[in-house]
């Protein structure tokens, strides 16, 4: 029955053509055959993803390859991004939609880190409270852990809620490499009491250039006003990086105040010193370009 | 002896942007000083500056461009109308770089900026057209607080049965991607969209400089004169894209990604056609992880108006082959009583047409589309049937002020 009410659910605009239905029906015999190569079904997965799915057979074929561990990792792989393209093609999607999440749900924790680390992050763009649990578990714990931390908090990103932040600090803390530490600051950046760790990050000439243009990036939402103040200092200061003065000249230029900056003869100077100095060309170039804005 | 030129039939320089297809325009004398009959004979011409634009001229709205004109013009002040349009294959870089001139004799009576403002592929953008771009896009997005927030909120699972729920996905699309190419030109209006051919490798893209470089756990890096540094969505700063399975987008075409040929090849009815929802479409979407490969996240990446805008232009390139600009006909959309609302010609679309609750979605974020100095097409509250004749094909008052590169009018 639940398969007849589905099917009645298509609209008849969805239908397609007959020569579309055929190819969509060789694509998923060819892709369900376990006697053809990896490298031939997923190719057929890949040819008609939106036309393949013409009933639940069809999708329940599809389904069934992505659940099964038995089955080359490349051609679940392909059956996920198979589903995923078709997913875009919401009307017709809309009946299998339920499906496919629940079976994303189930293989969250598949022995592949690869559709592991993919399932996570598609559950989590769809705001998945269960995955987001999981993701922050294995934060906590990392014997539970189903991705690496930095993964993690970058997965946590899609969905930020309070208790992010606090794994995030945590992690800044005590972080088990720098790209762990460099997530769980982006993941801070949403998070206004961490303006001031930004701050400090920002103005720390020892701390990685990376760190400190994530800095500027998170100050620029959390506190525009003192990164233009931070911004304006670092290109004052001769000894400080180029790479980091022209973060700070992007941030003037893009969000600052023209008409102000225009009148500050010490700012000028000292992009005017980037733009003629030992700065590669294109600092220089960027520098020239800001002060074209105040000298016409 | 002066005259006065006006294009897209304002004086504004705001309105001085044109494309493929035919702007009105008109001149008129405005200090009659010297003449000596009732009209004078005025020549009409384009001057490009070195790489700048091209242009071309006609009488009517219909009959062949030439390189100049030669028109009546009363002393009186009465204006006489002419069209321009931009010489194919000759986009602007710059804004003003090439130039209306009129003169009478070799004396130069009248002379305005103008600039051919075309879609291209993103691959080959000029640095200048590259920064000009991503700075307005810097400028929209505004620390996560700007206007492009309102486009973040039109593109989620609220509206996805508006934009994906049927055959209005194309329309739906063309009229979401004008709106903010709009709002661009209202922060720097020699930007036009450019497009990500998914088809073709794109080196010059995926750069530090421009669309960034996905690092292996696809957190995506910028230079620091890169203003995309600072983009920020829905509070998260960054952009995650990873490109899957091994693919460089730097060398390679997106992998079983539809070619423009096998795209192009999907049928000459519409409803053949719009499969291309798929593939292409979605897997241009599905060869990457990150936000762009999900539809509720999609539109934290500014990739996703690239790819998009490539989208559009492949629907261009197919009515233009197959002659499907009229919504009278019926190949030109899959018109069907049963269609939702949203996806049938005469209906408004969501959220322009603020529209809320019953079939259409709870809230209509960012008001109505936003208008353009140089046509009034599609209207604050474009009907779906509206965005089939966007160059004015049919119709020239459906004009709607942009074209592709490779898409001829």
């Amino acid at each position: 029955m639940a398969t007849k009410r589905k099917t009645a659910k298509r609209s008849k605009s969805a239908k397609r053509s007959p020569s579309l239905k055929a190819f969509a029906r060789r694509a998923v015999s060819i892709a369900i055959n376990e006697r053809n190569t990896a490298k031939q079904r997923v190719a057929a997965l890949a040819a008609a993803p939106l036309a393949a799915f013409e009933n639940d057979k069809d999708l329940a074929a599809v389904l069934n390859i992505l659940r099964n561990k038995d089955e080359p990792i490349s051609v679940r792989l392909g059956a996920l991004e198979s589903l995923q393209a078709a997913s875009f093609s919401v009307d017709t999607f809309a009946p299998y939609r339920g499906d496919y999440l629940a079976t994303l749900r189930k293989i969250v924790d598949d022995p592949d880190p690869e559709l592991r680390q993919r399932v996570l992050g598609l559950l989590m763009r769809e705001h998945d409270g269960s995955a987001q649990e999981k993701l922050l578990e294995g934060l906590k714990n990392p014997g539970k852990a189903l991705v690496p931390p930095e993964k993690a908090l970058q997965l946590l990103s899609y969905d930020v809620h309070a208790e992010a932040y606090s794994v995030a600090r945590d992690i800044i803390k005590k972080p088990p490499n720098d790209d762990a530490r460099r997530e769980a600051l982006r993941l801070l950046a949403a998070d206004p009491s961490s303006a001031p760790l930004f701050e400090k990050l920002l103005r720390d000439k020892n701390e990685l250039r990376e760190i400190r243009q994530i800095s500027a990036s998170a100050l620029n939402a959390l506190k525009p006003d003192r990164l233009k103040e931070h911004a304006r200092e670092i290109l004052l200061d001769k000894s400080d990086y180029d790479d980091i003065k022209a973060t700070s000249l992007t941030a003037l230029e893009q969000f600052g105040d023209d008409a102000a900056l225009g009148k500050d003869k010490a700012l000028l100077k000292s992009v005017d010193r980037l733009s003629t100095g030992q700065a590669t060309a294109k600092y220089k170039q960027s520098a020239k370009r800001f002060l074209s804005k105040f000298t016409k | 002896m002066d005259v006065e030129l006006q294009v897209n039939n304002s004086i504004s320089p705001d309105a001085r942007f044109i494309s493929w297809a035919p702007s009105p325009c008109s001149v008129r004398v405005t200090n009659p000083t010297g003449a000596s009959s009732p009209t004078v004979s005025v020549r009409i011409a384009g001057v490009s500056a070195a790489g700048g634009g091209a242009i071309v001229f006609r009488t009517g709205a219909a009959g062949t461009f030439s390189n100049d004109l030669t028109l009546a013009v009363p002393v009186n002040g009465t204006s006489v109308p002419f069209f321009t349009a931009g010489r194919f294959g000759q986009p602007s870089v710059n804004n003003g770089d090439v130039r209306i001139e009129a003169r009478m004799g070799t004396t130069l009576v009248g002379s305005v900026p103008v600039m051919v403002r075309i879609r291209k592929n993103a691959n080959v953008l000029k640095p200048a057209e590259r920064n000009r771009l991503v700075a307005a896009f810097a400028q929209l997005n505004n620390q996560g607080l700007g206007r492009f927030a309102d486009f973040r909120d039109m593109h989620t699972a609220a509206g996805d049965l508006e934009a994906h729920g049927g055959p209005g996905f194309l329309p739906w699309h063309r009229a979401y991607l004008l709106d903010l190419e709009r709002e661009l030109q209202a922060i720097d209006p020699s930007v036009a969209l450019p497009y990500w051919r998914f088809d073709q490798a794109a080196p010059n893209l995926f750069t530090l400089d421009f669309m960034g470089v996905s690092d292996r756990l696809g957190t995506v890096r910028f230079s620091n004169t890169n203003p995309f540094q600072f983009w920020k969505t829905d509070g998260v700063q960054g952009i995650n894209r990873r490109p899957l399975n091994g693919w460089n987008p730097n060398t390679q075409p997106g992998p079983s990604v539809r070619t423009e040929a096998q795209t192009l090849a999907l049928g000459t009815q519409f409803s053949a056609f719009r499969s291309m929802q798929g593939n292409p479409h979605g897997t241009a979407h599905t060869r990457w992880g990150g936000s762009i490969s999900s539809i509720p996240t999609a539109v934290r990446d500014p990739l996703f108006f690239l790819l998009h805008c490539n989208v559009d232009r492949l629907w261009a390139k197919w009515q233009r082959q197959n002659g499907r600009f009229n919504p009278a006909q019926a190949n030109s959309y899959d018109s069907n009583p049963g269609n939702r609302i949203g996806h049938r010609l005469p209906d408004t679309m969501w959220p322009w047409n603020q529209i809320t609750g019953g079939q259409r979605p709870p809230t209509a974020p960012g008001g109505t589309l936003a208008m353009s100095p140089c046509t009034n097409a599609p209207g604050p509250q474009p009907q779906v049937q509206s965005t089939l004749d966007y160059k004015g094909s049919v119709s020239a008052t459906s004009r709607m002020g942009f074209d592709y590169d490779d898409v001829q009018f």
